[in-house]
């Protein structure tokens, strides 16, 4: 150390002065730039507009986006220190190659050839389907359109999907088997101005914090919170209801008995817009408010209560995330959310919409293009009509193109446990933290002969697992759009260029398909994002996705543009879905769809007499691969806890803070620290899952819903042990 | 400047998502008059706990994660499915009477005139940390990197150019807010400084107002920090044991010196110097040391500094003229330094040490290893005083544990705890060296002496390791790593 600082004569001033800075005002010298790029967070899916400031090729500050229609000027805790991710310890740098069993720097040349070269051989001698491709929410849409069209056409296996299923898949599924189309209706206005807002499975104060400042500028609203635990958000509420876990269907079945049972259903919205009404009506019959009462713990009374103050609004906005959607009845909730709203004609209109709240930064965006779930454009595979037009567009043979879904994202698992995937390709996300039950993740890798990891960070967890791993740009180094939670197209900039020889997924893409040998024929002459961005708007013009009158420019002016935006449509106007009541199904009406409340599967019983919720903490994203690395988030959540009430901990004869191990039918994890507290309920258990160190996945149950393929992450049940070496007394 | 010069302050959020109607200034539109001073306001209905304005204040200053100026903790209170969890984000509260500022010792503080802000001066500050010690909120915060201390300012330079404070900016939800008091007002009625998790209002009469929730009234009581359960030991300030484990022997032994009519007060004044020698080891800043006379007007620190001198200047004049009356004047002036050594400690904030208890501690450790210290060395001959030193020692140590245990104030019975958790192999080892010492004496006196020392030294690690200082609720993770 430097014996000025010890004697004292040195206080490090200089490296701690301030300066006055002509944009930010009187602050740390160390956030001073010589330029501010206008950029959307790359977190979450609220869509946050930012500005980073740069100096040196160096991120040192960012800052909220004075009136931005989405944030206002605001950004959440990782939002505020988004630039420190930029320039992280763990970045991806070199690619890099196993060899005698170590990962060794090669030369992209060199990792693009062994890439191709392993994946054609594994394809040649297992079939082409041997191939999987798990994408993200993460990268820009003309990066997952790129890859798309890569993957279906290029390598030819339609086993491909993104993380996204473990997210919102169920809403997309919801959404299209009610509405004919994915795509949530409402938009952050509706927020603003809606009578109602009910949030079913939603935290939004600490997973989409910046959404509440816009349920706060909404000063008439009655809030509903329904959600097993008493959240952040639960404390926002004019009323939470504690929903015992997975009571939603029998809670929102009875919402929609006693709207048509007390003649408070809009009939003539009905009678012009939907089909199914009579089943629904007879499948009803069974739900009264004392059936569901006694499914989802809550009085006969205020389910009837909630239905009339719903049904009676002027606009009411239901929204939800995660609770609905890591459902095995994921997709099935998600059409009761939708049958209310079109039983009351609560959509299309200022207010009112059954509005999901996606995860990720462009979990929408790879709905629209990344020719996972769908064809780009919300198509559908099995439309002879929608692949036509595609090969027309691409101009290649219609034949080409896959005319059903591949595997989602735990098929591919599933597949590769039993040997029919036999090589993968994993793109930004991180299933070695993510992925439901571990044991069966374990399994599936094993029986890989290749694996390659494409990641702006390494080493994370799955990127030790890799044969390759691809270096790539992330947020803040490259250049695309993102799609938001509210249809709202942002511009993404690269502010700094990627560390060492880290390069754009785009870019990536681009040179897989040279050595394949289909860059020209799938990407002719393209050298940016704009080109595919370009094709984009080709693609999704006249769809309900239509981005063709958008600009790059445009998008940057007015801080995004909602879709669907037509050539010469407005540019301010906030947009919603199915305003004239027409539908995307073919008969242009939306669909009442009866549901059967189930009980979760994996219920609590002898030996497992808890009920473990799994959900997150504000300070962290995902599989923390980023946030981990910004030592103010690290250090204000440095580890996982277990929510524990005092009763139950009282029974075990357990104390806050003491080490405590998590047991299920399919593994354990120990060393959680235990927290008790009055926000759960007694017989329930809350861990946060982002922490590898103390993994929650290692005891959630590989059970999927067979619509949405989406795991039940929210219930399964588990019992408590004292962890053998101690926490604190 | 006034008021009229700062067009800027206070000026609507034109872009805010906030409808027209409902906009409240989060800053005031003017300077405080005469009597009247800037204050923080939080609102806890409104806070989501985002942790926003904690991100956005360490950026705003440079600070490591180390170090958080703002911080964010948790309260909760009620029973499922009425239990309620709030936030409480807290900076400086920019008191009435700032204890930091009236304990520094070379005047790092001053609260400005204009705005009453309470600002520090990284360049004065030495790096004590007394200040630290002295907040009930723990808001200083010492910066090992740099060697002082730092805090909030409430963003002083960006308020009085018409910008918002980073935290009052970065927040969502407009949580926090800057506005003006009337301190006069606020000195008799500050209830609304109060909110649970805090401590009182009244120890430096913090003037940040505080909006609990109405609902809260019915949970008042109910409502805790949930941090209450996590307790850790401090710093054992290794240079302060022993600085005052020898200068009290010093005292002890020039004082026995006096009574015994023995010429050895060289030996004392020796301990006395090298102990004040170890003194600038504990500082941040060791070369500005000299500095830490001059808050002598309202600094305990200062005194000490001011009495240790003289005492180690009688001590030379005892040690020159070997007289017993030099000695004893030199032992006056050591009790006078033991007496503003333990009147650093007695503070509010530190409410284990914030007794009789803490100069009973430090006078009978003079008391104990003076006489034994000379009886080691063959220059008294009687073991009464010593034995009677250890006696009193191994009773008092045992009474403060059991006065912690039963005390009504809850830092304290989280130092009984320490003292029977974490720390309780030091307070088992600090009593058997006093027994040990007890029972070597008649035979053994040099052994005694060593053992009285460790004892000593060990009870006074243990007293800085087992204080729980005040502080603001926090959340309810150790921040920066596991509790193990």
């Amino acid at each position: 150390m430097n014996p000025f600082r010890l004697l004292g004569i040195d206080n490090l001033s200089k490296e701690y002065a301030y300066t006055d800075d002509p944009v930010l005002g009187h602050t740390s010298a160390k956030r001073s730039a010589e330029k501010w790029i206008k950029t959307t967070c790359g977190y979450c899916s609220v869509g946050c507009g930012m500005e980073v400031g740069v100096r040196d090729n160096k991120a040192v500050a960012v800052r909220g986006w004075e009136g931005h229609p989405v944030s206002f000027g605001k950004l959440c805790p990782k939002g505020l220190s988004e630039h420190h991710t930029l320039s992280a310890p763990n970045r991806a740098e070199y690619p890099l190659l196993r060899k005698n069993g170590k990962l060794e720097r090669v030369s992209w040349a060199e990792a693009i050839d062994a890439m191709v070269t392993h994946f054609r051989a594994s394809q040649f001698e297992n079939g082409k389907e041997s191939m999987g491709v798990i994408s993200t929410g993460q990268l820009l849409t003309e990066e997952f359109y790129t890859l798309g069209k890569l993957v279906q056409l290029g390598f030819g296996t339609p086993n491909y999907d993104g993380n996204t299923t473990l997210c919102m898949a169920s809403a997309v599924s919801g959404y299209k088997l009610t509405f004919g189309s994915d795509g949530p209706p409402g938009n952050y206005e509706d927020l603003r101005t809606a009578d109602f807002v009910l949030l079913i499975g939603a935290n939004i104060a600490d997973n989409h914090p910046i959404l509440v400042q816009h349920l706060g500028a909404n000063e008439h609203k009655f809030l509903v919170v329904v959600d097993p635990r008493v959240t952040k958000t639960a404390m926002l509420a004019d009323l939470h209801l504690p929903i015992k876990p997975r009571g939603d269907i029998a809670l929102l079945n009875a919402l929609a008995h006693v709207i048509l049972r007390d003649g408070l259903a809009n009939n003539a919205y009905i009678e012009a817009h939907t089909s199914g009404l009579a089943e629904l009506k007879a499948h009803l019959e069974k739900y009264t408010p004392e059936f569901a009462a006694g499914i989802c713990g809550l009085k006969p009374q205020q389910i009837v209560d909630l239905a009339h103050r719903y049904a009676k609004s002027n606009s009411a906005f239901v929204a939800w995330t995660m609770g609905v959607n890591h459902s095995t009845q994921g997709a099935e909730t998600v059409n009761v959310i939708n049958n209310l709203a079109l039983l009351t004609g609560h959509i299309g209109k200022r207010g009112s919409a059954p509005f999901s709240i996606t995860g990720q930064c462009n979990a929408m965006g790879s709905r629209e293009t990344s020719y996972t779930s769908c064809p780009p454009g919300y198509r559908k595979f099995e439309s002879a009509e929608d692949r036509e037009a595609l090969a027309r567009l691409w101009n290649v043979d219609a034949n080409r193109l896959p005319t059903k879904r591949g595997f989602a994202y735990p098929d591919i698992i599933n597949a590769a446990v039993t040997g029919e995937i036999k090589s993968l390709w994993i793109i930004a996300t991180n299933p070695v933290v993510s992925y439901p039950n571990q044991a069966q993740l374990r399994a599936a890798f094993a029986n890989l002969d290749f694996l390659v990891v494409q990641d702006g960070y390494h080493p994370n967890p799955t990127s030790e697992l890799a044969d390759l791993v691809l270096p790539a740009a992330v947020w803040g180094e490259k250049e695309g759009v993102y799609t938001n939670s509210e249809r709202r197209v942002g511009k993404a900039n690269p502010a700094v260029t990627p560390p060492g020889e880290a390069k754009s997924d785009f870019d990536i893409f681009l040179a897989i398909a040279d050595a394949l040998g289909c860059r020209q024929e799938l990407f002719p002459n393209w050298t940016s994002p704009a080109d595919a961005f370009n094709e984009i708007k080709k693609v999704t013009k006249g769809r309900l996705c239509d981005y063709s009158g958008m600009t790059y420019e445009a998008i940057e002016t007015h801080g995004g543009l909602q879709w669907p935006f037509p050539e010469g449509a407005n540019p301010t106007e906030p947009s919603r879905l199915y305003a004239d009541g027409n539908f995307p199904n073919k008969d242009g009406r939306a669909r009442l769809i009866p549901v059967h409340w189930e009980p979760f599967p994996d219920q609590p019983g002898k030996g497992f007499p808890f009920i473990l919720n799994t959900g997150r903490t504000v300070e962290h994203w995902h599989t923390r691969t980023k946030t981990k690395e910004v030592a103010l988030l690290e250090r204000m959540s440095p580890n996982a806890w277990l929510e524990m009430n005092p009763e139950d901990a009282r029974r075990l004869g357990l104390r806050s803070h003491e080490a405590v191990s998590l047991v299920s039918r399919r593994g354990k994890v120990h060393n959680i620290e235990l927290r008790l507290t009055e926000i759960i309920a007694p017989g329930q258990l809350f861990m946060p899952f982002h922490f590898v160190e103390t993994n929650v996945n290692e005891v959630t149950q590989d059970a999927f819903d067979p619509i949405s393929r989406e795991p039940n992450y929210k219930q399964c049940a588990v019992r408590v042990e004292r962890s053998s070496n101690k926490g604190t007394s | 400047m006034s008021a009229a010069e700062l067009p800027l302050l206070g000026r609507p959020d034109l872009l805010s998502i906030v409808p027209a109607s409902a906009r409240v200034a989060l800053t005031p539109s003017r300077l405080p008059e005469p009597g009247e001073q800037y204050r923080f306001h939080f609102n806890v209905e409104k806070c989501i706990g985002c942790k926003c304005c904690v991100v956005a204040c360490n950026e705003q200053n440079g600070n490591p994660a180390e170090i958080n100026w703002r911080r964010v903790g948790e309260i909760e209170g009620g029973v499922f499915p009425l239990a309620q969890r709030w936030h409480l984000s807290m900076g400086c509260n920019h008191c009435v009477e700032p204890s930091c500022m009236l304990g520094c010792p070379v005047e790092a503080y001053s609260k400005d005139p204009l705005t009453g802000i309470v600002d520090h001066n990284p360049d004065t500050c030495i790096g004590c940390q007394y200040c630290t010690w002295n907040c009930s909120y723990g808001v200083p915060q010492f910066n090992p990197e740099r060697g002082v201390v730092g805090k909030c300012d409430m963003c002083h330079s960006r308020l009085t150019a018409g910008a918002q404070p980073a935290c009052v900016n970065a927040c969502p939800s407009g949580a926090i807010a800057i506005e003006i008091v009337d301190v006069a007002a606020w000195r008799l009625s500050p209830e609304n400084g109060n909110a649970p998790g805090l401590p009182s209002v009244t120890d430096s009469l913090s003037t940040t107002r505080i909006t609990m929730p109405e609902r809260a009234a019915e949970l008042f009581n109910a409502i805790s920090r949930v941090d209450s359960e996590r307790v850790q030991p401090e710093h054992a300030h290794a240079s302060l044991v022993f600085l005052l484990v020898l200068i009290q022997m010093a005292a002890g032994a020039m004082g026995t010196i006096a009574a015994a009519g023995s010429s050895a007060a060289w030996l004392a004044a020796g301990i006395a110097i090298i102990a004040l020698a170890a003194a600038p080891m504990h500082l941040g800043r060791p070369i500005h040391a000299h500095r830490a006379w001059r808050g002598w007007k309202t600094s305990w620190l200062s005194r000490e500094v001011l009495a240790f001198g003289l005492f180690a200047q009688a001590s030379v004049a005892a040690a020159w003229f070997g007289t017993p009356i030099t000695a004893a004047a030199a032992c006056a002036a050591g009790l006078l330094g033991i007496y503003c050594s333990a009147r650093i400690y007695t503070v509010p904030a530190r409410p284990a040490w914030n007794s009789w208890l803490t100069l009973a501690d430090f006078y009978l450790t003079a008391f104990t290893l003076g006489p034994t210290l000379l009886l080691a060395l063959g220059m008294i001959a009687t073991p009464i005083p010593s034995l009677l030193g250890l006696a009193a020692q191994f009773v008092l140590t045992i009474y403060r544990r059991r006065y912690f245990e039963i005390s009504d104030v809850a830092e304290r019975r989280s130092t009984a705890r320490l003292l029977d958790n974490q720390l309780r192999p030091g307070f088992i080892m600090r009593l058997t060296l006093t027994i040990a010492a007890a029972i070597a004496i008649p035979n053994f006196p040099i052994a005694a002496f060593a053992f009285a020392l460790a004892a000593e030294a060990m009870g006074r690690a243990l007293f800085f390791q087992s204080v729980v200082g005040k502080s603001a609720a926090s959340a309810f993770l150790t921040p920066g790593g596991k509790a193990a």
